[in-house]
């Protein structure tokens, strides 16, 4: 069967032990365009991520990832398909054992049979891309964050994949790496014809390159539009997280009982 | 009543499937066919956990000699029998101290070493990065360690015997004038290759796997957090160290028991 997206996400329930992360989740990733999956701290961003990639298995529904239901692929025919996507680690996940060099070369070496000359110019044209080249020689402890996870950002390409999950790709970043990556993602995936998911907290950053936003909450998709429709919604829930409001829909207390309640020698 | 009962039979249950978890990933990782690439990765790791392992196991064993060659000296002389000093060092290390403080020494070490560097990988995402990258990390990571720590430590146990046995000829002959001939010659008759050596090379062998499956398991399996590696690197301490004791017992009821 042919879906419209090239990820589609149909009635998925995930659980962490008794705690529903997703309740019948539904929603389509676009060929092409950048998508922003946002929502508050704990609202499964990150596992949605990993459910896309195949990391986690949904408990209920399925996931279609270019037309084929991840769960019921072998270990080869899903790392066929992960050869044609890429992931951008929060942390960035550099391998620390090997140089900036390497760490864009990994990929290659393990999944392309380039020649010494070839492997050599791609990994200085991804580097080049992420204005990085200068650094091949540099371990990852010698990097800033920025730095990193602009070489992780070449690493994730160097395969050219048609597909890139960023699993929040400026937290901690000052605001010039912010600037730098916002850029970076924008151009890659107009140059590179990419589709790329981008999970984020960071309204602005997010809204400034996403063609589209899912907002998720309480295991579900809240909506998905245009920045420019989510900026003008009355909705409670989306205007409490767009504009940052503490309190509200999404409450500002964990649940429990009332103060006075609460208080030593204050209930009867 | 039912309560502790319930309890009781659930800690058993989960501790029993972490055991099939750890089987489990000790058969996927070891299973694979050998590649020449992953050879660099050996020799790699030979060198982090065998040769970096090599200070502390000479310098316990020349000086766990010196005490075996001590101690043997003063009980033995009051018998007259100071000549036997060398047999009575050898045959102490090469059956019992040198698996048994060798991989004791390896478990806090190396096998610390490796649970937290592994579990650092899995912090950081490295793992699952593998992995997106289509590479299992079970055979990247795991393996090549595994295999390193089942490589050296026989090795550690057979150099820290030589160095102790020398340390013991430090004092008992260089420094208290036992004669030279008797310690080389008493140990020569007294210790048999199959008996002794081997016995204990098989008591290296075992202690290995057990603290480098420990050790890749907690690793592995670990929390990916500051206190969940902490919390994993003590229990490859705890858990490797008891079993090496415990294993000990057994294997030399096995392999000498017969004599008593």
């Amino acid at each position: 069967m042919t879906t419209d997206g090239i990820i589609n996400i149909q009635n998925v329930s995930f659980y962490r032990g008794d705690r529903a992360i997703f309740k019948n989740l539904n929603c389509t990733i676009d060929t092409g365009k950048i998508t922003a999956i946002m929502g508050p701290s704990g609202s499964g961003k990150t596992t949605l991520l990993r459910l896309i990639g195949g990391q986690l298995q949904p408990d209920d529904g399925r996931i279609l990832l270019f037309d084929q239901d991840i769960a019921k692929l072998n270990r080869k025919q899903l790392n066929q398909l992960r050869a044609r996507m890429g992931v951008l680690f929060q942390s960035g996940a550099l391998f620390t054992d090997l140089s900036v060099f390497e760490n864009v070369a990994f990929p290659l070496r393990e999944h392309m049979n380039l020649s010494a000359d070839d492997l050599y110019n791609r990994v200085l044209l991804k580097l080049e891309a992420v204005g990085l080249r200068g650094a091949r020689h540099l371990m990852p402890a010698q990097l800033s964050g920025g730095m990193a996870r602009r070489v992780a950002l070449a690493r994730a390409v160097a395969m050219e994949p048609e597909l890139i999950l960023y699993d929040e790709p400026f937290a901690g970043q000052d605001p010039i790496a912010m600037a730098v990556l916002q850029r970076l993602i924008k151009d890659l995936n107009s140059a590179m014809q990419l589709t790329s998911v981008l999970v984020s907290h960071d309204i602005a950053e997010a809204c400034a390159i996403a063609d589209q936003v899912i907002l998720l909450g309480e295991g579900q998709v809240l909506v998905q539009d245009t920045p420019a429709a989510l900026q003008a919604s009355t909705d409670p829930a989306v205007k409490q997280f767009i504009h940052g409001e503490a309190d509200g829909v999404i409450p500002f207390h964990f649940p429990a009982p009332s103060l006075q309640q609460d208080l030593r020698g204050q209930s009867e | 009543m039912m309560g502790p009962i319930a309890d009781l039979g659930a800690g058993l249950l989960s501790k029993l499937v972490r055991m099939g978890e750890a089987l489990l990933m000790l058969l996927q990782a070891i299973i694979v066919q050998p590649k020449a690439s992953s050879l660099p990765r050996l020799i790699q790791q030979l060198y982090v956990v065998g040769v970096q392992s090599l200070i502390i196991i000479l310098v316990s064993a020349l000086f766990i000699g010196m005490v075996l060659g001590l101690q043997g000296y003063t009980l033995l002389s009051a018998y007259g029998s100071e000549q036997a000093v060398g047999q009575m060092v050898a045959l102490t290390l090469v059956r019992e101290l040198s698996p048994v403080v060798a991989a004791l020494l390896f478990a806090g070490r190396a096998g610390s070493a490796l649970t937290a560097e592994i579990g650092l990988m899995k912090a950081t995402e490295q793992l699952a990065s593998l992995e997106m990258f289509g590479v299992d990390p079970l055979h990247r990571i795991v393996a090549p360690r595994f295999w390193a720590g089942i490589i050296s430590l026989p090795l550690l146990v057979a150099i820290f015997s030589l160095v102790g046995i020398y340390g013991g000829h430090l004092v008992a002959v260089d420094w208290l004038g036992v004669y030279s001939g008797s310690y080389w010659g008493n140990m020569q008759q007294a210790v048999d290759f199959n008996e002794d050596v081997l016995n204990g090379m098989v008591k290296a062998l075992v202690f290995a796997f057990l603290i480098s499956w420990t050790a890749v398991y907690q690793g592995y399996s670990c929390i990916p957090t500051s206190q969940g590696i902490s919390a994993a690197t003590t229990r490859t301490v705890v858990y490797s160290s008891l079993a090496i004791l415990g294993f000990d017992f057994i294997l030399t009821a096995l392999m000498f028991g017969g004599a008593v």
